[in-house]
């Protein structure tokens, strides 16, 4: 009954508080959506078209296949003669050329703004564009190839003689999904993560006032057992974990695609997701508890939270994608447990991954759950121990 | 109902024992006026009887379970729960059921006249009215010792006479109640036994009905106290002050009473006041700290 009645207390509190609410579920949301939005231009399900021109002095049918090539490599791309944009311009003597070794290559001018992802697209168009013409050539002196075909089966035929089937795994443990993940992938998973951490801040909170306030002594004089007060702060933060957890996914899938973003695809299995849930919300709470306990004031306990929060999202790979951080950054990065759990994450959502790929990271998730727990309800104890009669004295 | 024996506490680290030496006995239905300058040892004898520490030497003896409600200096309740919201969540702690709840609630309401400020949180109410709350919060709980500290600290008169009435009725009801006020009119009002404390240590422990039938002299002339006067004064060993032009004369008996008045019949210049009267516990209380309140 008295647990009951406290964590009830707890959650009505709560809800009183638009301040908590805020970070708890605006913020993040809000933070999630702007990301999203800001993110949209990597590692987009489809990459961008990259418009291009191609000067061509001398026409023939080799600089024709050659087009009909490079075209084919990037598709939804526009040849765009007029605009300044990046050219490629093949040489006079382009179908005499095909047969020297070494063999030189169109002329690609770039402007200054083009990026370097759009550089590289050019290049290895231009590369399998030319090597394909090259082979076309060569069959068609050989007389192993008929140039009355249309142009665009000639095409099949050579890009047949040239295309392999490769088999793909991916190893999921290394934990490198990140680089790959579309801008939804990689900001749902992050500020939902940074929003369930802020868990710490309303926590810690409600802890001090208690402490405070002279209401510790009448919990205290009851006789009420601490592991019933520490239960009823954890079982109700616990619950709204699971609800941002929900909350931030549903806004992922049914709100970004409202707003022209790609929706959130969720991949794998819902045990794994659930498993993934329960081993953030663990780490949230016990972090809650340990600041709780080190703090001494509201005001400590806010700057603790806050502060403690934004170094763990700035080195875990939550405001700056992991992928985008120098080497020597990443191996720090891995030191934050919300590091962990974006990478679990990323592993079920990228990688379409099961319980067993996120597996390594639950432990970890785990280990600092029981960790900070462990500290906190030992400084806990202590504090509480140490909670006089307050009076005037 | 509950027994001090030969209680010490020493605050970890501390050299000296905050407690020493403490002994007394709280008696069913009776009420107790816990006085003592700050740092006298009333926050901790408070902490020990409410079980937040244990004592470091001697015993704390409970007749039965221990069963208590707290009123402390601090306000103990929930700022954004209203008033209704915080009894009920107390009354779920209290463990309180069925018709006894009901009971307590409705007694906890009207002797902290609450009545019509239940739908109104608690941070919102005036500071007078959190006073009332957080009295209301203590009384609810089903304990047999209550402890109050400071309650009608920033009270008006009206309401504070109401809570003093509320805790009489308790004491009628049997509950047993240790009160500190630094107010000691209230102290007179409602306890029947005071406990002074002074470093730790019982200074004075009287029923009020028991208070020294010795009475305070204070005498006034027009101008300067008669030498001989003083001089008889201090043949008798009284305790006594020289104000300006008054002589203060404490804790005098009957036959110095009588013997002093003989000697002023025959002092000249006569004086032109007299009063001969019981001490209050105030007067009592800063004769036997030696002035510190």
């Amino acid at each position: 009954m008295r647990l009951w009645a406290l964590s009830f207390k707890e959650l009505l509190l709560l809800s009183r508080d638009w301040h908590a609410l805020g970070a708890l579920f605006i913020m993040p949301g809000l933070f999630l959506v702007i990301m999203a939005f800001a993110m949209s231009a990597i590692n987009q399900d489809e990459l961008p078209a990259v418009n291009f021109s191609v000067d061509i002095p001398n026409p023939s049918p080799a600089s024709a296949f050659f087009l009909a090539a490079l075209e084919k490599q990037l598709p939804q791309s526009q040849v765009q003669a007029d605009t300044p944009t990046i050219q490629i311009a093949l040489s006079p003597t382009f179908a005499e050329q095909l047969h020297d070794n070494p063999h030189q290559g169109p002329k690609l001018s770039f402007p200054a703004n083009s990026d370097t992802l759009s550089r590289q697209r050019i290049r290895s168009a231009v590369t399998i564009a030319l090597a394909q013409t090259r082979l076309w050539d060569f069959l068609i002196d050989s007389e192993l190839f008929s140039d009355n075909a249309p142009l665009a089966e000639q095409l099949q035929q050579v890009q047949l003689q040239t295309q392999s089937e490769l088999e793909e795994y991916q190893i999921l443990s290394s934990g490198a999904v990140g680089n790959r993940a579309s801008a939804s992938q990689m900001s749902v998973p992050a500020w939902l993560i940074f929003g369930m951490f802020f868990i710490v801040l309303p926590m810690s909170n409600s802890l001090q006032l208690e402490f405070q306030s002279g209401v510790l002594v009448r919990l205290r004089a009851l006789p009420l057992a601490q592991s019933t007060l520490l239960l009823s702060k954890l079982i109700p933060y616990s619950l709204i974990n699971m609800l941002q957890f929900i909350l931030l996914l549903s806004l992922g899938f049914f709100v970004l695609p409202l707003l022209g973003l790609p929706a959130l695809s969720i991949h794998g299995n819902e045990l794994a997701y659930l498993a993934l849930a329960i081993c953030i919300t663990s780490a949230c709470c016990c972090f809650g508890l340990l600041i709780a306990a080190v703090a001494r004031n509201t005001e400590q306990a806010l700057l603790l939270s806050a502060g403690s929060n934004l170094i763990l999202a700035a080195i875990g790979g939550i405001m700056v994608p992991k992928n985008m951080m120098p080497i020597s950054m990443q191996h720090i990065a891995e030191l934050s447990p919300m590091s962990w759990a974006l990478d679990a994450f990323l592993t079920l959502l990228v990688g379409q991954g099961e319980l067993k790929d996120i597996a390594l990271w639950c432990y970890y998730l785990l280990a600092f759950a029981l960790c900070t727990g462990a500290a906190g309800v030992i400084l806990l104890h202590r504090r509480v121990q140490n909670t006089l009669w307050t009076s005037h004295n | 109902m509950l027994e001090l024996s030969h209680l010490h506490y020493r605050y970890p680290d501390a050299e000296q024992d905050a407690l020493v030496d403490i002994n007394f006995k709280i008696q069913q239905g009776q009420c107790i006026g816990l006085l003592g300058a700050n740092g006298a040892g009333k926050t901790t004898l408070l902490s020990l009887i409410a079980q937040l520490i244990t004592p470091s030497a001697g015993q704390l003896r409970w007749q039965q379970q221990p069963s208590l409600g707290l009123v402390p200096q601090t306000l103990a309740f929930y700022a954004k729960l209203s008033s209704q919201e915080n009894l009920h969540l107390f009354a779920d702690l209290y463990l309180l059921k069925g018709q006894q709840r009901q009971q307590q609630l409705s007694l906890a309401i009207e002797a902290a006249q609450l009545e019509s400020l239940l739908h109104k949180k608690a941070g919102q109410l005036s500071g007078g009215q959190q006073r009332r709350l957080n009295f209301a919060l203590g009384i609810l709980a089903p304990a047999q010792l209550f402890l109050f500290d400071e309650v009608t600290v920033g009270v008006d008169s009206v309401s504070r006479q109401h809570l003093l009435n509320a805790i009489k009725q308790l004491k009628q009801s049997g509950k047993s109640i240790i009160y500190t006020s630094h107010y000691l009119p209230e102290i007179e009002q409602i306890a029947e036994r005071v406990i002074l404390l002074n470093a730790g240590k019982v200074l004075l422990d009287i029923a009020l009905a028991e208070q020294p039938s010795a009475h305070n002299l204070v005498i006034e002339w027009v101008s300067g106290i008669p030498i001989e006067l003083v001089k008889l004064c201090q043949q008798q060993q009284l305790d006594f002050q020289q104000q300006h032009n008054s002589l203060i004369i404490h804790a005098l008996t009957q036959p110095q009473w009588a013997t002093l008045l003989t000697h002023i019949s025959h002092t000249t210049p006569a004086p032109t006041r007299m009063n001969y009267s019981k001490p209050s516990l105030e007067q009592l209380y800063l004769q036997v700290s030696g002035g510190q309140l």
